[in-house]
């Protein structure tokens, strides 16, 4: 099913970075909003942007085969190092000669830091300046996990990039803590630049941080600057909080980060939000949204999502999507997946092929409407379909910022209504899968 | 319909002997309807491909389609469309094949109950097979059961018959097994009639452990001109393979030795060699199945050479020994999982409950078990297969200790993936 994006033919890129492991070029700017459409060279890949990375946390994509995932057109996948830390664990890794060679995954990879699963997973984590401190689930001992140590691991895993450990903060959390929190993960990435021992192989991003405070985050992104790093993360948002703040966030975070180097937004994978972010100059997302949700029998269209285990659709003989080219698509009617979704685990691979096809086509068609100098026209067709009158006020507000009136009328007639409602009931970070 | 067995060489007999043979299909109606196409053949002794939902257990096609010669034969359950009500036929307007995405070079086989299930609550009744759904019991009449039939338009149909549940012969009284064969010859007789797709008809032979009974049922199928196949799926459960055989071996000698002869719940490789020599054609791929859900990859070679003394026949990927071992799951096997990946990372896989790891054993267990098969009917041709059964049953030490495998899956199935499966294979693994 992949097909190939639309700036081959292009060599000259219209800006450039070069780092020892990744050069980045930026082959296409929209003329109206913040988007651009660029190639990442990594040591093993050169993937296409703006991309969605799916997250394999343990070492692979649940169910689904790496050679299933090269011909979905997956260009980057994601690893976490907390849980690949304890299984296999370092050693085994570096004996196999990394994740790569382990999962036989020839493409892209990149790693968490652990971070964040310290702060989520474990009861009684305490954060102090040395690192995060922990309580080993298996023997009840405590444990720290340093900024040094995750670069170690990360290191033996040997993704093609990895982030630093950051002091993470609930988005929700407000006062001195988040500022406390902003300047450690300052600290704390110079101490990983320092223990980073294959600077020639992998790249390591900094993560912009500062909560949902305009100074802090202005701040956060400006110390990082400094450091002249490979590319850069904006963190610590998707948090559940009010999607308003979210992309002020974001949007303030790429007119700081240097236009030359890749921009990756963390624990984004929504469909509008992905639309959203790229128009604000993100190039690169990951979610365990698009796979999580196949496995409750939730299939992802343009429109929306579609639960299959839903009565309606016991005698639909359309395919998911009738426009999809996945091979799911080609064979399985609506009536035969509601049979099987959520019952057998085959019929959860076959909703997660779409899924992952379904991320993978959405940002085929970002890239080539940026290609082509047609991006706020696809943003408009692409609302339309999935809200039709009425938008969340935050992507009408987040897209007036980019020259993008979604209220004015456009040639087809189509406008929007703001709706104060944000559509995200629950917060989407589940970085691990 | 036109569905063929040709049997090569002697003459078919009733006799405990194996065959060669090869089952042919010509559709001439339905969608194959004034379409000149190749018939399709399937070479016996064969299995046919063990489905849930009309899936094999973990492969989506594409996956599927990594393992090489599968053979182009496929079964299903009608038990799996049971939903929360009977399945509405309006879903199959296009036939099964359409609906399960199964290539219509596919000879498909629908059947009532999954084999892999031998534990059942559910009780039939006179005019009805009892099926257990999400909402309970359904009931599955022989007029529904042709009325499905009809719309999804199968080659192969095993019509509904009376099982008898009970798993020991010792709990169960002549007076069950007398009604099992009554009834199962009345729901033959109404499902026949009401059947007007022309789908061949495999007939359960049933009898239980009642010779007596056996008899009568096998007598009255020998008698009619509609049946194309026997379907053995009501010998007793917890019996010893030889013995089970002993009930097949009284029904065949009165039964068409022409037509072919599928055995359920003989798919483990000891039972399937001992049955081939019993002259058992058909068989299907439960047993792959059940090996994937422990965590196992299979390793027994069928063939004169190789060593006489007990070996292992399959590799527990869960063994701490496999942490580090960076080999193929079987040194020089050609399947996809065996060249791309190496043991250690199936067994990380396992470890972290990751179901890629059942998704990468079963690609090579089938691939394993095709092979198998494919031996079988080398070694029938060649005319070594029952010196090469000998060897195989005393190099697995399979008199002292059966493959058991499938008998993991009869208290329902559960994969290591899933549902944690693990304590009860550790305490079967004890000595």
């Amino acid at each position: 099913m992949t097909a190939t994006d639309k700036f081959g033919h292009l060599d000259t890129p219209l800006e450039a970075s070069s780092s020892p492991a990744l050069k980045f070029e930026v082959y296409a700017r929209c003329s109206t909003t913040k988007a651009r459409a660029s190639k990442m060279h990594l040591p093993h890949y050169t993937a296409h942007t703006p991309m969605f990375m799916p997250v394999g946390t343990m070492g692979s994509i649940k169910g689904i085969t790496t050679k299933q995932l090269e011909a979905l057109d997956c260009h980057v996948i994601l690893g976490n190092t907390y849980h690949l830390g304890s299984r296999p664990g370092p050693e085994l890794l570096e004996k196999a000669g990394g994740l790569h060679k382990f999962m036989a995954w020839d493409r892209g990879l990149l790693t968490d830091s652990g971070g964040f699963q310290m702060v989520s997973l474990l009861k009684l984590a305490n954060i102090t300046e040395e690192g995060v401190e922990f309580e080993n689930p298996h023997d009840g001992q405590k444990m720290m996990l340093t900024p040094e140590m995750s670069i170690g691991l990360q290191n033996a895993i040997g993704a093609d990039i990895m982030m630093q450990l950051d002091d993470v903060v609930s988005s929700l959390t407000t006062g001195p803590r988040v500022e406390e929190a902003m300047w450690r993960s300052v600290r704390w990435l110079d101490r990983s630049i320092k223990a980073h021992k294959r600077p020639t192989e992998q790249n390591l991003f900094p993560i912009v941080q500062g909560g949902l405070d305009i100074e802090l985050r202005t701040k956060s992104a400006q110390e990082l600057v400094k450091r002249d790093s490979p590319g850069y993360a904006i963190g610590g948002l998707s948090g559940g909080e009010a999607k308003g703040s979210f992309w002020r966030m974001v949007s303030l975070s790429t007119d700081i980060l240097p236009t030359n180097k890749p921009r990756y937004c963390m624990g984004v994978g929504y469909a509008e939000d992905l639309v959203v972010c790229s128009a604000l100059g993100v190039d690169m997302y990951d979610c365990v949204f698009p796979t999580r949700t196949a496995r409750f029998g939730n299939a992802l269209v343009r429109t929306g999502s579609m639960s299959l285990k839903q009565g309606r659709y016991t005698s639909d003989l359309e395919p998911i999507d009738k426009n999809c080219d996945c091979p799911t698509c080609a064979k399985y009617t609506r009536a035969y997946l509601h049979t099987t979704a959520t019952k057998e685990t085959t019929g959860c691979h076959l909703i997660t092929v779409h899924n992952i096809a379904f991320q993978m086509r959405l940002m085929l068609d970002i890239r080539q409407a940026i290609v082509e100098d047609r991006y706020p026209a696809f943003i408009r067709e692409f609302m339309r379909i999935r809200f039709g009158k009425t938008v969340p006020m935050w992507i009408v507000d987040a897209l007036k910022s980019v020259n993008v009136d979604l209220t004015v009328p456009d040639s087809s007639g189509y406008s929007a209504e703001p709706v104060a409602d944000d559509f995200q009931k629950v917060p989407n970070t589940w970085t691990d899968e | 319909m036109a569905l063929r067995f040709e049997l090569a060489g002697a003459k078919a007999s009733g006799l405990a002997a194996p065959r060669r043979g090869r089952l042919v299909l010509h559709r001439l109606v339905g969608k194959d309807a004034g379409v000149e196409r190749p018939a399709i053949v399937l070479e016996t002794p064969a299995f046919f491909k063990y489905t849930r939902h009309g899936l094999q257990p973990h492969l989506v096609p594409e996956v599927a389609a990594e393992v090489d010669a599968l053979p182009p034969a496929t079964r299903v359950q009608i038990e799996d469309f049971f939903d929360s009500d009977a399945p509405d036929c309006s879903r199959f307007e296009e036939g099964l094949h359409k609906f399960i995405a199964l290539d219509t070079a596919e000879i498909l086989m629908l059947d009532t109950l999954d084999p892999t299930i031998s534990v059942r609550t559910a009780k039939p009744a006179n005019t009805y097979m009892a099926i257990g759904s999400e909402a309970g019991t359904k009931r599955l009449t022989p007029d529904l059961f042709a009325q499905l039939a009809n719309s999804l338009k199968p080659d192969i149909v095993i019509p509904l018959a009376d099982i008898v549940e009970e798993p020991l012969p010792s709990l169960t009284q002549g007076k069950r097994i007398s009604k099992s064969v009554t009834r199962s010859a009345k729901w033959l007789d109404e499902c026949t009639a009401a059947l007007t797709y022309p789908a061949a008809v495999f007939a359960p032979v049933v009898g239980s452990h009642s010779l007596e009974l056996r008899t009568m049922a096998a007598k009255a199928l020998a008698a009619r001109h509609d049946i194309a196949g026997y379907a053995f799926n009501d010998v007793c459960l917890t019996l010893p393979m030889e013995q089970k055989l002993n009930l097949v071996q009284h029904s065949l000698e009165l039964l068409d030795a022409s037509k072919p002869r599928y055995m359920l719940g003989a798919s483990a490789p000891d039972s399937v060699l001992c049955a081939v020599l019993r002259g058992i054609d058909l068989f299907d791929s439960s047993y792959p199945y059940a090996v994937t859900e422990l965590g196992l990859a299979s390793t027994y070679v069928l063939g004169s050479d190789g060593p006489a003394k007990p070996l292992p026949y399959s590799l527990d990927l869960w063994q701490d020994a496999m942490f580090a071992d960076f080999g193929p799951l079987v040194e020089g096997c050609t399947c996809f999982t065996c060249r791309s990946h190496h043991r250690s990372y199936v067994h990380h896989l396992l470890k972290t409950k990751e179901m890629l790891a059942t998704v990468l054993l079963q690609i090579h267990n089938m691939h394993w078990y095709q092979r198998f098969f494919d031996d079988i009917r080398r070694s029938l041709e060649q005319g070594t297969l029952p010196a090469d059964a000998a060897l195989f049953l005393q190099r697995y030490n399979c008199k002292e200790k059966p493959f058991s495998e499938l008998d993991t899956l009869a208290a329902q199935a559960c994969s290591p993936t899933t549902k944690i499966q693990r304590k009860r294979h550790a305490e079967s693994q004890k000595p």
